[in-house]
């Protein structure tokens, strides 16, 4: 049976009735058409359907929707305001971090999680926050590059 | 596999009483749903498909980490293995499971994943679980009957079968203070990637005496190696009440290989076992020395 759910997604209240199957994943690009949101391996080791709830990176193909109720959801619709992309996807673009683009939501996403906790990470921080996402065709040394030199361009703008 | 789920009615309880009620009406047709990291996989692979699903994340009670000396270190259920691999006191004084909280999946798998839901899936590759049995843990079990405690030497009885029952909820891990001057580690091996399952796990716990460098005590906990996880009893006697050296613990590593029973792959894990026993209690015995020379400076 149907039941209702409010989330927060995006910052923007919505209110739906859902199946208690069904997956976070599927309510976001179905029913509200976030198709940024990737789903590849369906088992969790990839990472690519990573959003992140009250901030935290979650699996939205692990996780049942009715259980986000209430939550702040954050997908990779969220991060640019209006065609002012996010640092952290304009670095993408400008160290060539995506080829294919399916990781990059995922990736993004985890790497946003990390530099709102720590600002400033070092190299191996950025690999240990990324490595729950997989990529299979950039190799991870310009996606690595892509989020030290948003850290730092974030911290540029914050002192400003 | 199917990407999607079956049909299920879904409850979210708010106490524990609340869930066990729950539990106890809907029976063997009811399943609990934790973090969903093991059980949303095997619902999609239609290992499971139960009728209900109880989710118990919103039951505030049951995620926390206290400890004090006395009491020692007490972790609810849902306490997720980002929490404990993070916790100051964990890391401090429990180490050993830190390091085992820490390696578990990913990130993401960390941050949902608890410790309940590794414990009861109850597989014979639960990565806390070798920790948790040299720490002698105890597990703190509740039904609409009350409650009970197991230690959790007890509570594993074949591959994915546990001492818990239909309508129980686990809902704490207690577990001692270790003994001062003790010093333990956990050492894994992995299947294929870091993300993959252990191929062999070792949790190994030693109390050593700084004037005669005699090991008092030791424990050693092993995971992925036998149809569930085990403590290596034998290898343990080997080295209880000696003075350590290096050919008594090459001696212990061999017995603890003995000890093994693995499911599938058994040449390689029976190896890597022995390797990692060699290496973790090394490494402990290390740390302990370490420690008492800090204590004497
Ligand atoms: C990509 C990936 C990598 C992984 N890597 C590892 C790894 O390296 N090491 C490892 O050990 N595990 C690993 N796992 C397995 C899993 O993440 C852990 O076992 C996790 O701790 C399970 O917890 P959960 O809260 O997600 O449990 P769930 O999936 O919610 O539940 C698991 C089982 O326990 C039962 N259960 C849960 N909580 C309770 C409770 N309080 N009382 C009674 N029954 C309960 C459920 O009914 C279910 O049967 C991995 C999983 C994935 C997807």
């Amino acid at each position: 049976m149907k039941q209702i759910a409010n989330f927060i997604v995006n910052g923007k209240a919505c209110e739906l009735a859902i199946e208690p199957h069904m997956l976070l994943v599927e309510v976001l690009r179905d029913e509200l058409g976030l198709t940024g949101t990737k789903q590849s391996c369906g088992i969790g080791h990839c990472g690519a359907c990573t959003v992140l709830i009250d901030g935290i990176p979650t699996l939205s193909c692990l996780t049942p929707a009715l259980t986000a109720r209430g939550k702040n959801i954050t997908t990779i619709e969220g991060l640019a305001e209006g065609t002012r992309l996010h640092p952290i996807q304009k670095a993408f673009i400008d160290y060539g971090a995506i080829q294919c683009g399916y990781c990059t939501p995922g990736m993004i996403l985890s790497a946003k999680a990390l530099l709102d906790r720590n600002p400033n990470p070092s190299r191996e921080q950025v690999k240990q926050a990324l490595s729950g996402n997989l990529c299979r065709c950039t190799g991870y040394v310009k996606i690595v590059d892509a989020v030290l030199a948003a850290a730092e361009s974030m911290g540029k703008e914050a002192s400003e | 596999m199917a990407r999607l789920l079956k049909p299920f009615e879904y409850f979210e309880p708010r106490t524990v009483e609340e869930a066990v009620q729950l539990l106890s009406k809907y029976g063997h047709q009811a399943k609990v749903l934790a973090g969903g990291t093991d059980l949303l996989i095997s619902m999609k692979k239609r290992k499971i498909t139960p009728q209900y699903v109880v989710y118990i994340k919103s039951i505030p009670e049951l995620d926390y980490i206290h400890y004090s000396q006395q009491a020692g270190l007490k972790i609810g259920a849902l306490a997720t293995h980002t929490a404990i691999a993070d916790s100051a006191i964990i890391k401090d004084k429990f180490e050993l499971l830190a390091s085992a909280c820490g390696k578990v999946g990913t990130p993401q798998v960390r941050n949902m994943g608890t410790i309940g839901g590794n414990i009861c899936e109850g597989g014979p590759s639960q990565d806390s679980v070798p920790s948790l049995l040299v720490l002698e843990a105890k597990l703190k079990l509740i039904s609409l009957h009350g409650e009970r405690i197991v230690p959790i030497d007890e509570f594993f009885i074949a591959p994915f079968k546990t001492a818990l029952q239909e309508a129980e909820l686990l809902t704490e891990i207690q577990i001692p203070t270790p003994p001062p001057r003790s010093a333990g580690c956990y050492k894994w091996f992995t299947k294929i990637t870091t993300v993959d399952e252990s191929l062999a796990g070792v949790a190994v716990l030693m109390l050593l005496d700084s004037t005669d460098g005699i090991c008092r005590d030791l424990k050693i906990g092993l995971c992925s190696v036998a149809p569930t996880p085990i403590r290596a009893r034998r290898a343990e006697q080997v080295l209880r009440d000696k003075k350590i050296d290096n050919s008594l613990i090459e001696r212990a590593a061999r017995v603890a290989v003995e000890e093994t029973s693995p499911r599938s792959r058994a040449d390689y894990r029976k190896r890597m076992t022995g390797v990692l026993v060699r290496e973790a209690i090394s490494e402990t015995w290390q740390k302990i020395r370490q420690l008492h020379l800090r204590e004497r400076a």
